[in-house]
């Protein structure tokens, strides 16, 4: 078993291990930096299980794409696993051989605002994964062949999405609701972008984004943490920082100015979806608006749950506050049963904001939310694959003390917080409308 | 019984098998279980009672209506849901730590109490002839019928109906066959796993307690006649309009059961063939990483039971475009596979991922209950958890080999759905 060989009291700029220093601590995850190359560094230690994980996040995702590249940041992350300097099929030494034969659960994905590339593997491997992010960090061996060959397996993904009215609705929904922030594209990219965009733009988006100044390594688990900090130093400690800036995206959506509505006929189930624009994730109304996602639906007795599938107008429902780091969209979707109208659904949906702009939420919906949302904090922290996929979001989103703080807040929302913010967000004029209509009956 | 090593405790009550693991996860519950009682214990025709009535236990009881049944959960934060099997009933839930005894009960009440009321049956009808009629749009799950009915036949447990008759059976389903229904379900072969902030033997005194108030249900698993069907490469092609890509499955029934020292080899033999390794697994190295035919292409064992043979499967998504090139090739490297994939070294390294990926794969609430409760149902001894790497290490290539050749790789079935492109 690990032992934890750091603890008592740190104070900024404190070093641990030349090199490293600490910079803060919230709820039991401890912030350093690599002073090199200002990497930023999340320990979160739990020696409870003989396994750890460790996430590289990259604070890049389809938010820095522009016209022509959309979907080179998802691109890039396939590409990523075709090895790298020191880790290569020709090498015999490649990434996937050697973390598979370690049983670790790998992977990546990527979103609007980051990239992430993570292994939870036995406590015992985590320098390996340490060493592979490292390397793949700055030497990526990507070549047009590899692009050739990874760019159907993208394109299937893609299609793979396409063959599900939702999502394919949801894209629309999105396209319709931001016009000049790059929310616009969906995070795969369009299908003609994903196909042909060159392999100098894809060297270009790795050259101007994947810099140690740039990501957060997090390691989460049974670890001992001067041999993590041995292996970081060594590993990410060979990385500069990036010579040139990091480019930033100052895009800004215009003010909506009225309700956008979309129609997409496709053979396929009917659904409606209903989007509102709300502010980015550190907002002071988010919790208040998770709040009200959480009563309007979290589980059976979720005001949509009555009214849709109680009812039986709807086979189901999803409602996303989602929280992102620029303006996003508060959304509910609805898959219709056959026999219901679109109108109908959109009628039903709207009653229910109505019905809470006018008269709020009972404090019986508040005490269920606020409860629920300490079983999903909870859960949050549920082995290391949990750990870092939440804590990923909250570093995406700009703050990773977010992770620690928003339990908290969502403690102290009110029924009248619930009740202003829907007032607020819930209006018309800030609502994009799309109908996914089957087209052969 | 205790496994100390890795903190699980079990009490054996009856029929009932109950294990609890004590994890450092704060504040978190994870409950897995399940009773005897399935669509393999009722006629044909009434197959689809089990999945309209297991969304109906929660809808009201003898003493309770559906709301405070729901409320009452949804007050505490807890979630509990069920859902139907050939054999058994499944349930799953979380809570908080202080509710768990209080979930145990209302598992216990909605099992032996629910009292599908009329507009409950009713409006839960409707549900499901609408999820009905969406899956006939559902190019995977088209697809994996359409397989079942070409490598089972017809009596087989495995064989799968046609959304249309599901529709029919679905329709008459009334709510006397309801009640009947949950008459199966009681304590006859009760298994309950609990992972989480628990203390493990205070828990399962407080499980067993509630749980041996259920009444004793159906105790034994219905005889399984073996399948009829032959072999063969015949395929099925569905069409389904607007679709982007195809759903394929290729496979074939094979011919023992999960108690069969076969078993085990034979899923090692899957997991190289088809795992979710780019390196370790021959299909997605080849068909994905070399070819670029495919997001995602797996091979599994599916629908084996103690009494009931089950299929290996492949499952992939194509392009149209691709379609007759992407089966060709896949055709092509289960030869190679069988050729020369099947190497002492691919073996270790099979070997070493799935033992590391087992350790893993305890490290959540979920995947310890769900580990425990496979054990449970597979009526393993609780030292399996331990067990099971030794299990895996001593596999040889010899018995790798000899697995595959339960498997009818020169004759297996193709379905797929998906908009096909005319020629």
């Amino acid at each position: 078993m690990a032992t934890k060989t750091i603890g008592g009291t740190k104070k900024s700029g404190d070093s641990l291990v030349q090199g490293i220093s600490f910079v803060q601590e919230l709820g039991g995850i401890e912030e350093y930096r690599l002073d090199s190359n200002g990497l930023r560094i999340l320990l979160i230690s739990d020696s409870s299980v003989p396994v750890a994980g460790c996430m590289v996040t990259y604070h890049v995702g389809s938010r820095n794409e522009a016209v022509g590249h959309t979907g080179a940041t998802h691109l890039l992350e396939h590409l990523l696993f075709k090895g790298s300097e020191k880790f290569n099929a020709a090498k015999g030494s490649s990434i996937d051989m050697l973390l598979e034969r370690k049983g670790a659960a790998m992977n990546a994905s990527t979103s609007f605002d980051r990239t992430n590339y993570y292994e939870v593997l036995a406590s015992s491997e985590l320098p390996l994964a340490i060493e592979i992010e490292a390397d793949r960090m700055r030497t990526a061996l990507f070549t047009e062949s590899n692009r050739q060959s990874e760019m159907p397996v993208v394109r299937n993904e893609y299609e793979w999405y396409e063959n599900e009215s939702w999502a394919a609705l949801e894209k629309e929904i999105w396209a319709a609701a931001y016009i000049a922030h790059p929310y616009h594209h969906p995070i795969i990219g369009w299908k003609s972008d994903i196909e042909n965009v060159p392999i100098e733009r894809l060297r270009k988006f790795y050259d101007d984004f994947y810099w140690p100044n740039n990501a957060t390594l997090t390691i989460v688990g049974s670890f001992d943490t001067l041999t993590v900090f041995a292996a970081i130093r060594t590993h990410f400690g060979v990385h500069p920082a990036s010579q040139e800036p990091i480019p930033t995206m100052y895009t800004e959506e215009p003010v909506q100015e009225g309700p956008r509505r979309v129609v997409l006929k496709r053979a396929g189930n009917p659904v409606v979806s209903i989007a509102h624009k709300i502010p980015s994730a550190l907002h002071a109304d988010m919790p208040a608006l998770l709040v009200l996602a959480s009563v309007l639906y979290e589980d059976k007795t979720s005001r949509l749950y009555k009214a849709f599938i109680d009812s039986a107008l709807a086979t189901d429902i999803m409602v996303s506050c989602n929280q992102t780091r620029d303006p996003s969209l508060f959304q509910t979707s609805v898959t219709l049963a056959p026999s219901t109208p679109h109108q109908k659904a959109e009628q039903v949906a709207h009653k229910e904001y109505e019905r809470i702009a006018n008269d709020g939420i009972s404090s019986a919906e508040l005490t269920a939310a606020k409860r629920a949302a300490r079983v999903y904090a909870a859960r949050r922290k549920d082995g290391p694959y949990a750990l870092l996929s939440a804590i990923n979001e909250d570093i995406a989103s700009g703050d990773w003390t977010n992770f620690v703080r928003l339990p908290g807040a969502i403690e102290g929302v009110t029924v009248r917080d619930v009740k202003r913010v829907a007032q607020t967000y819930l209006v018309d004029d800030q609502m994009t409308v799309g109908w996914f209509v089957n087209a052969v009956a | 019984m205790e496994n100390e090593r890795m903190n699980i405790t079990e009490h054996e009550k009856g029929p009932m098998r109950l294990f609890a693991a004590r994890t450092a996860a704060p504040d978190v519950v994870t409950i897995e279980g399940s009773v005897l009682g399935g669509y393999c214990m009722l006629p044909r025709e009434r197959t689809m009672v089990p999945r309209i009535a297991t969304g109906l236990l929660d809808a009201g009881t003898a003493t309770k209506t559906k709301d405070e049944l729901r409320g009452a959960l949804a007050s505490r934060g807890a979630s509990l849901h069920f859902s139907p099997g050939g054999d058994r009933t499944h349930f799953s839930a979380t809570c908080l730590p202080e509710d768990a005894e209080f979930v145990f009960k209302l598992i216990r009440e909605c099992l032996s109490e629910s009292s599908f009321p009329t507009s409950e049956v009713a409006a839960q009808k409707k549900r499901t002839l609408a999820e009905l009629e969406e899956s006939k749009r559902d190019t995977s799950q088209q697809a994996l019928y359409a397989f079942s009915r070409l490598v089972f036949d017809r009596t087989h447990v495995n064989y799968a109906d046609t959304t249309e008759t599901e529709i029919e059976r679905a329709a008459k389903a009334t709510r006397k066959d309801m009640t009947n229904f949950r008459s199966l379900l009681g304590q006859g072969g009760l298994v309950l796993a609990v992972a989480g902030d628990v203390r493990a033997d205070e828990i399962l005194t407080k499980a067993a307690t509630v749980f041996a108030k259920l009444p004793g249900g159906t105790a034994q698993m219905t005889q399984k006649a073996p399948n009829r069907k032959r072999p063969s490469s015949e395929e099925s092609l569905i069409s389904i309009a607007d679709k982007a890509t195809l759903d394929v499955y290729m496979g074939a029934s094979i011919p023992f059961t999960y108690d069969s020292p076969e078993y085990l080899p034979l899923a090692v033999l899957t997991s190289m063939l088809g795992g979710n390794g780019l390196s370790t697994a021959h299909l997605m190295r080849t068909i994905r990483e070399r070819d670029g035919l495919t997001y995602g292409i797996y091979a599994s064992l599916a629908g084996f039971g103690g009494l009931s043979e089950g299929a290996l499967r492949i499952q992939a998504t194509f392009s149209p475009a691709t379609f007759e090139r992407a089966v060709d090739t896949t055709r092509k490297e289960i030869r190679v596979f069988l050729d020369s994939g099947m190497t002492e070294e691919a073996l270790a390294a099979k070997k070493d991922e799935l033992i590391g990926r087992y350790y893993v794969g305890l490290s959540t609430t979920r995947g310890l209950a769900g580990t425990l409760h496979k054990i449970g149902v597979e009526g393993k001894p609780l030292g399996y958890a331990d067990e099971y790497p030794d299990l895996i290490r001593a596999i040889t290539l010899a018995d790798i080999k000899n697995a595959a050749s339960y498997v009818p790789f020169d004759k297996l079935s193709l379905a797929a759905a998906g908009t096909f492109i005319k020629k």
